[in-house]
């Protein structure tokens, strides 16, 4: 089933990517007090694939993936409306939000390393699900640090403070502490959008190396980024989905005149 | 860089990258002529030394509040030498001085004070910024301000004729039967239950100070960004391990100077003290019996400095206090800095 090549981008339209639906999204509202910020979002996500969600500021992008970890939770005045399924579950109603967020890791707009060491912040999360020994536990640090491609730059100061690296070593960071509990879906929110060009480019790497390990859902503003590092696409308005299709297909040939002026830089 | 930037400002502001590289040279010409301009004038000048004075000048003070109590204080250390610092006697007929005693009651009324405030004022503000409900959060933070601005005096007076009658009957007599036949800490609790005295101090000093303690810990707490709370949720963390791994780790030196700005006001408090702590020159073990403590000795004797060495004896009390104070904040300092360090922090 999971047969499809990642695609490379200049080759001619290829059949569509059909794979098994990890997350289910159906008949999604979102509100904010009393400001709805999705209507009616139906959207399947395959499994093991990057699905890259593009749109305007503001078209509720953001929204959606909150809504799949359930952090929207955190505020109150927050509720969502509608089903998310994830194999099989509607992770909306009454579940376990511990284990779902061991399932479903997220990745952050801006580095967010807490203030401990590079090992600790690894095993924050790992020590929660885990009783591990501590030969274990190095173990997976270091699988999980090497995974994110950060091993070699900070094998030999596991213990000095995780504010101490650099911007894009923190952000690697944060991809090593989610993946750490080996999830099975990782959101990114704009992982790159606070990052220089050259570890925006280490970070799409390591996003091509993890593919096919994990159902990855991007959010990004940068359009590239979407057609580099994704197979399928949902074009985002107004907090309702315009199209969602192969990406190769969104970019080269959208059905939509919104989305068609979106990725042609007429508005956004 | 900066420099740069800021020779750029004056030619217009700030501009796109894309225009700055096609509309360079014109552009740095005026940004050159602007930068010329002589930086000399009599306004910079002046500018610069109202400013630098203004700065130097509170070093100046903090140096002349140490010389003139160093030198007030001269006769006493002269006469008693080391003496002062280590004698527990204070005896006014026959002129003998030693602090001992003050400072031992300034140390353990300001130790109970911090024993008592810090958990208390950590788990206000956490409470403020995580658990209650959102309209409860701003008058409940208001109220805890106005505490902090209740004068001591009031405070002094509530512990003198309402709490301490309360202590004398109700805690210290359970005090003495439950924790004073305790091992190691028995002497401590073993006493005559008075009312007044070291632990009295100690409890109102603590509730002087919560105030200060938690409305800076609660600012601190809500400064946390959405972001890092958002993460550990993410990563599954439950609301006590988000608080203690992640939230107090990010405070931490924030929350270690609040409690240092409360220790600083519990030192040299001095009215609440002297209305409760009973102003006896004993050195004894036990928290119930009464004390001194080296702001309330000075308060209580300073009309009866009738000789130069008593004068002079309170005056070099005065600057212990100083020297004490300046060398528990220095401390605090050393610690925070080695904490820092570390943890490889630069900034």
């Amino acid at each position: 089933m999971i047969n499809l090549a990642p695609q490379v981008a200049g080759e001619p339209a290829a059949a569509p990517v059909t794979r098994e639906t990890k997350i289910d999204i159906r008949n999604l509202d979102f509100f904010y007090g009393k400001n709805q910020a999705l209507h009616a979002v139906n959207l399947p996500v395959p499994v093991n694939a990057v699905t890259a969600i593009i749109g305007p500021s503001g078209c509720g992008k953001s929204t959606l993936l909150r809504t799949i970890n359930r952090i929207y939770n955190l505020y109150p005045e927050q509720r969502a409306e509608g089903e998310i399924v994830i194999d099989g579950e509607n992770v909306l109603g009454k579940i376990d939000l511990a284990d779902l967020r061991r399932r479903v890791g997220m990745v952050f707009q801006k580095p967010t390393p807490f203030a401990s060491s590079i090992r600790a912040n690894v095993a924050f999360a790992l020590a929660y699900y885990e009783k591990l020994s501590k030969r274990e536990m190095d173990e997976r640090v270091e699988d999980a640090l090497r995974q994110a491609a950060l091993w070699d730059e900070v094998k030999d100061k596991l213990d000095q403070s995780a504010l101490s690296l650099s911007g894009g070593q923190q952000q690697r960071l944060c991809i090593a502490r989610t993946i750490a509990v080996r999830p099975e879906v990782v959101l990114f929110d704009e992982p790159t959008s606070a990052l220089d060009p050259i570890s925006t480019a280490r970070i799409e790497e390591l996003l091509d190396e993890l593919r096919g390990r994990f159902t990855i859902v991007i959010v990004t503003h940068n359009m590239q980024q979407a057609a580099r590092v994704s197979e399928k696409t949902a074009f985002f308005h107004l907090g309702e989905l315009v199209e969602y299709d192969d990406t190769l297909r969104i970019f080269t040939n959208p059905k939509h005149q919104k989305t068609q002026d979106y990725i042609t830089g007429r508005y956004g | 860089m900066t420099s740069r930037t800021g020779s750029l400002l004056p030619s217009g502001g700030r501009r796109g990258d894309a225009d700055r590289g096609s509309a360079a040279d014109p552009d740095r010409e005026t940004a050159r002529s602007a930068s010329a301009r002589p930086h000399g004038g009599l306004a910079e000048r002046a500018f610069r030394l109202v400013t630098g004075g203004a700065a130097w000048l509170v070093l100046a003070i903090l140096l002349a509040v140490a010389w003139s109590m160093a030198s007030g204080g001269w006769l006493a250390f002269r006469t008693f030498g080391f003496g002062f610092i280590t004698s527990t006697q204070w005896d006014v007929v026959n002129g003998q001085f030693g602090a001992l005693v003050a400072i031992y009651g300034t140390l353990m009324t300001s130790a109970i004070a911090l024993v008592i405030a810090v958990p208390v004022s950590i788990g206000i503000a956490l409470f403020l910024t995580e658990i209650a409900p959102v309209w409860s959060r701003g008058p409940i933070a208001v109220a805890i301000e106005l505490l902090a601005a209740v004068p001591s005096i009031i405070y002094g007076m509530w512990g003198l004729f309402v709490f301490a009658p309360f202590m004398a009957e109700h805690v210290e007599p359970w005090v003495n039967d439950h924790l004073g036949q305790a091992p190691v800490i028995g002497p401590l609790f073993n006493g005559p239950p008075i009312g007044i005295g070291t632990l009295t101090a100690g409890i109102v000093l603590g509730i002087m100070v919560i105030p200060f303690i938690a409305s800076v810990a609660r600012e601190v707490f809500n400064a946390v960004p959405a972001a890092l709370r958002e993460s550990a949720v993410a990563l599954g963390a439950t609301r006590w391990e988000r608080l203690w791994h992640v939230t107090l780790p990010y405070t931490r030196s924030a929350i270690v100077g609040a409690i240092f700005l409360g220790l600083g006001r519990a030192l040299g408090e001095t009215m609440a003290v002297t209305f409760v702590l009973g102003n006896a020159h004993d050195l004894t073990a036990s928290l119930l019996m009464p004390s001194n403590s080296i702001a309330a000795a000075i308060a209580n004797e300073f009309t009866e400095a009738d000789t130069e060495l008593y004068r002079s004896a309170l005056i070099a009390l005065a600057f212990l206090l100083f020297f004490v104070t300046f060398i528990v904040l220095s401390l605090a300092k050393l610690l925070l800095a080695r904490v820092e360090r570390s943890l490889g922090r630069t900034n």
